[in-house]
């Protein structure tokens, strides 16, 4: 009977196991999704590109160089390129150490995942579009691809090249471990990803934000001059310890034809764009001998989202995605509600650059007389009142309108004699004038501050920071604070601490009210049409430097002439001299520094020191960044005896020390990924 | 209450097991070194930091993750370098400074000479590294000062022949005579004994750059300079010479020092 039961038992087992081994319960679960449901339809495409586009590499309003992608608080594009200082944005870029974020090495294989599964699995899906979406899309993946290969290349060298999806666990861990590969064979995939993606995109985007067939030539310029001036300029090559591959530099004996490959790929993507005659230089607002139409066009176009220079920008909206670039940078003056300002401080080194000042042989500009005494002007202005209409849209200058504002900027002021002229002031116990890196760092330092020397009494006012002010009782009865309402002060920075603000990228029609963190919300450029001329101009030079002749047939020289011609007449400044162009050494350093002047700020300059491997060995006020060293400021002072400005220029008070090794160049590669990993190597010899 | 303090005393019990002694012993092995000049016996003197002779250990014995990591730490001042607290094992010991690379690698990642050391770390573990510095550089007489500016007189002469320097590097591959010229000679002010090119006080401090072969003359005899600016009297500062010729070691171009000197500025 007991068995009875038992094998009752076991049947009723048994059919329920059997019976189970139909598939009908086996349905997808539904909260997964699979490629079925993604690669369906133009919009599920969408939705899978608009994830991808929000993790590409851009280096826009969520940028900066200390905290490296996807980090908007206090954006400063240009602190680290030398082109202005940050009180809190660090100096010249030695690692990712800062990078809330992390490394962008481990966060970068995320969005190649994505692009790899795009390429990978689409063409089974291909019946579900139309040819040309089809192509678009494709185009898109290999353009992401293209990208992130690129800002990777730029970090870190030779990278692990991952050109499939990788699968695990249905893959062995053998082979999901791959190598650095050679910075080389690195640059070459960034150059295939953008061909095939040239290859298939449209001439247009459908998708605001997208790709594009241009979009990708621009950027394929600029990542092959990359790419040929590493081969060109890097000094820095080892071999892996684990694999003995050269992850990074290019071998010596085989760099020259690299370099000219890559100048020959820059040169024809970016004519391709220029020819196509899609593009211009923004010009709405501008007329010729205009100084200011010229100067107000060169702001406009900043803001203008439908401005025919604009290749690709990166848009905000508020409240859905925004940026706080005002709140940081605002002058003291106008600050808003989070209390931050003026986080972007033009150097005088980068002012200096502009075309319109009165200056020094040596380039310095000129403060002082033929008998070393400051040259007095009736207005603050007046020192900069031929400048070139590009600086004043770059920079704000002492007395610049700014939001129906004029931007008050003043160090301190002099109450002393005037008779016979004022004596330089960074003296210190009745010495000689001291300009070098030894003398007096602040103002408050000096004689006629402290009353020594010379000095008897004190003849020199200073403000202690926004609101501690020294006032001066002026002739005309009135009180006037020492410093101006922007800055500079003495013991904080939160004003024009060189003595400058950036004007670049501030929206000159936001309220007050609204200058906060996360509200701004004006889009940032991040290609456009004038440096796909800089880029054909340089790589044209490079050619020309090598003995090579442009593969379209045009004549070097007549073509830079054009290009930068073009730029300065847009931007006001001084057309090119015959000094200029007399050797193709002279003709680069007219393209390189027409760079540094169109580009600054624009989170472009930065690259391209470390590319041109001058950051480190470039002289800078007498130094050079590999000793440690510094940038300039310009101090303006009010004299009440002559009711007059005069101004002081020299290193700035803030003294911050740029210093990079030429290994620094590279990023290390996080030493965790080298530590648990049998093939990815260090940088050789960090 | 009674089966709440069980489930208490089981849940303590799995805790407290679950505890286990580290089971790797303090690292407390030592390496003492010295960096000597093959030609001389001298000690080769260095900076201090990433600019001086780098020391990096690697624990061959090591096998839990695929290679080691490689341990870095920099010689003193004098030539001399310890760690105390290295954990037992074999290693390769390597040094990189101002000297011929020991480990050489020609252009296709080949080794071509292998005179770094591989040891076993255990108790307290002496190793020489007997090197061929590029440059050396010897006081002469005794700095002087006036009115807060010192005046140092020093030479500076190769340590390694061209001819050897040749031999040594050209295999590297890419070699180019320019390697050998001296780029910059300093004379190093600093507050701490431990001056260098990574503590050196700006104010005083004076770099005289020298371009393609414009310091050859200048060779073997004594070359003379005088501080910047002016030292406050009753100050005691550290003073030390170095210059460094074209050619970088693990990508940084580092430079041969004397040894540090005490200078009081009277009151």
């Amino acid at each position: 009977m007991k068995l009875k039961r038992y094998i009752y038992t076991l049947f009723l087992i048994g059919g329920l196991i059997i019976s189970s081994c139909s598939d009908y319960l086996d349905v997808p679960p539904k909260n997964v999704i699979t490629n079925d449901d993604v690669f369906a339809n133009s919009a599920s495409m969408t939705v899978y590109l608009s994830r991808m586009y929000s993790q590409m590499p851009y280096e826009d309003f969520k940028y900066s160089p200390a905290r490296q992608f996807f980090d908007d608080w206090l954006v400063t594009p240009g602190t680290n390129e030398g082109s202005s200082l940050g009180r809190d944005a660090g100096e010249a870029m030695v690692s990712e150490g800062w990078a809330r974020n992390g490394a962008y090495w481990t966060r970068a294989f995320e969005l190649l995942r994505d692009a790899n599964r795009l390429i990978e699995s689409l063409p089974n899906y291909s019946g579900n579009f139309e040819v040309a979406e089809y192509n678009y899309l494709m185009g898109e993946g290999y353009y992401t691809r293209a990208i992130v290969y690129y800002a990777l290349a730029k970090r870190y060298g030779g990278m692990p090249l991952v050109t499939k999806m990788l699968n695990y666990p249905e893959q062995p861990i053998s082979e999901l471990e791959v190598p650095r590969s050679t910075e080389e064979e690195t640059w070459n995939q960034v150059l295939a990803d953008f061909d095939k993606a040239i290859q298939l995109l449209p001439p247009t985007s459908s998708r605001k934000g997208g790709a594009n067939k241009f979009i990708a030539l621009s950027f394929k310029s600029e990542a092959m001059l990359y790419a040929g001036s590493i081969a060109k300029y890097n000094k820095i090559t080892g071999f892996g310890d684990k694999t003995g591959v050269r992850v990074i530099g290019f071998d010596p004996n085989t760099a020259a034809a690299a370099s000219n490959k890559y100048f020959t790929e820059a040169y024809n993507a970016a004519r391709e764009v220029i020819n196509s005659g899609k593009y211009s230089l923004y010009l709405n607002k501008w007329s010729a001998n205009d100084k200011n139409a010229q100067y107000q066009n060169m702001v406009d176009m900043f803001f203008d989202a439908g401005s025919k220079e604009n290749i690709l920008i990166k848009q905000y909206s508020f409240p859905d995605l925004t940026h706080g670039f005002d709140s940081y940078n605002i002058p003291r003056q106008l600050m808003g509600g989070n209390g931050y300002s003026a986080g972007n401080c033009p150097t005088l080194d980068f002012v200096e650059l502009f075309d319109g000042i009165n200056k020094n042989a040596d380039g310095t500009i000129k403060v002082f007389d033929e008998n070393g005494k400051y040259i007095l002007f009736d207005n603050i202005t007046d020192i900069f009142a031929n400048a070139e209409p590009r600086l004043k849209a770059n920079v704000m200058l002492p007395g610049s309108e700014f939001k129906g504002e004029t931007i008050d900027i003043r160090r301190g002021i002099y109450t002393g004699s005037v008779a016979g002229g004022i004596n330089p002031l960074r003296v210190v116990n009745g010495g000689a004038p001291d300009y070098s890196i030894s003398g007096p760092s602040n103002y408050n330092q000096v004689d006629a501050y402290t009353a020594k020397g010379n000095y008897s009494t004190k003849q020199l006012f200073l403000s202690r920071d926004g609101s501690n002010h020294e006032v001066v009782k002026l002739p005309n009865g009135s009180d006037l604070n020492a410093a101006g309402r922007s800055g500079p002060f003495t013991a904080d920075r939160t004003g024009a601490f060189t003595g400058f603000v950036i004007r670049k990228w501030q929206n000159p029609n936001m309220p007050q009210a609204l200058v906060l963190e996360a509200r701004s919300e004006q889009h940032f450029i991040l290609m456009r049409y004038a440096e796909v001329l800089l880029n054909a101009a340089e790589a044209a030079t490079e050619l020309m430097i090598a003995g090579k002749a442009l593969p379209d047939g045009a004549n070097a020289t007549d073509l830079v002439k054009d290009y930068i011609g073009q730029i300065r007449l847009r931007a006001g400044a001084n057309a090119i001299t015959a000094n200029e162009v007399t050797s193709s050494q002279d003709i680069l350093k007219m393209v390189r520094k027409e760079r540094r002047k169109e580009l600054g700020f624009e989170n472009k300059i930065l690259w391209d020191i470390r590319r041109w491997r001058t950051q480190h060995s470039d002289p800078l006020n007498g130094s050079t960044q590999a000793d440690g060293a510094w940038y300039r400021g310009l101090y303006p002072f009010y004299s009440t005896v002559a009711d007059a400005y005069f101004f002081d220029a020299g290193f700035e008070e803030a003294r911050k020390r740029f210093r990079i090794g030429e290994q620094e160049y590279y990023f290390m590669i996080p030493s965790g990924e080298v530590a648990k990993s049998p093939v990815i190597d260090q940088q050789p010899g960090r | 209450m009674k089966k709440i303090s069980y489930i208490l005393l089981i849940g303590f019990i799995a805790f407290v097991s679950s505890c286990e002694i580290d089971n790797y012993d303090w690292p407390e092995e030592t390496l003492k070194g010295r960096v000597i000049d093959v030609a001389t016996g001298d000690p080769v003197l260095t900076d201090q930091g990433s600019e001086g002779t780098r020391i990096r250990l690697r624990e061959l014995s090591w096998d839990k993750t695929p290679s080691p990591t490689p341990f870095d730490f920099w010689c003193m001042k004098e030539g001399v370098f310890q760690n105390t607290k290295v954990f037992k094992g074999h290693y390769n010991v390597r040094i990189d400074g101002a000297f011929i690379p020991l480990l050489r690698i020609n252009n296709s990642g080949d080794t071509i000479a292998d005179e770094t050391k591989y040891i076993d770390i255990k108790g307290v573990t002496e190793v020489e590294f007997k090197v061929q510095p590029f440059l050396k550089l010897k006081w002469v007489g005794t700095p002087t000062v006036n009115q807060g500016k010192i005046t140092a007189t020093f030479i500076v002469e190769r340590a390694v022949s061209r001819e050897d320097f040749r031999a040594k590097i050209e295999p590297m591959g890419n070699y180019n005579e320019n390697f050998l010229n001296v780029t910059d000679v300093r004379l190093f002010v600093s507050q701490m004994p431990y001056v260098g090119y990574r503590e050196w006080d700006n104010r005083y401090s004076v770099e005289k750059g020298y371009s393609g072969t414009s310091f050859e003359a200048e060779l073997g005899k004594p070359v003379t300079i005088t501080t910047n600016g002016v030292i406050p009297a009753g100050r005691t500062v550290f003073i030390r010479a170095a210059a460094r010729i074209n050619y970088a070691t693990e990508g940084i171009k580092r430079h041969n020092y004397n040894e540090a000197l005490r200078v009081e500025i009277p009151r």
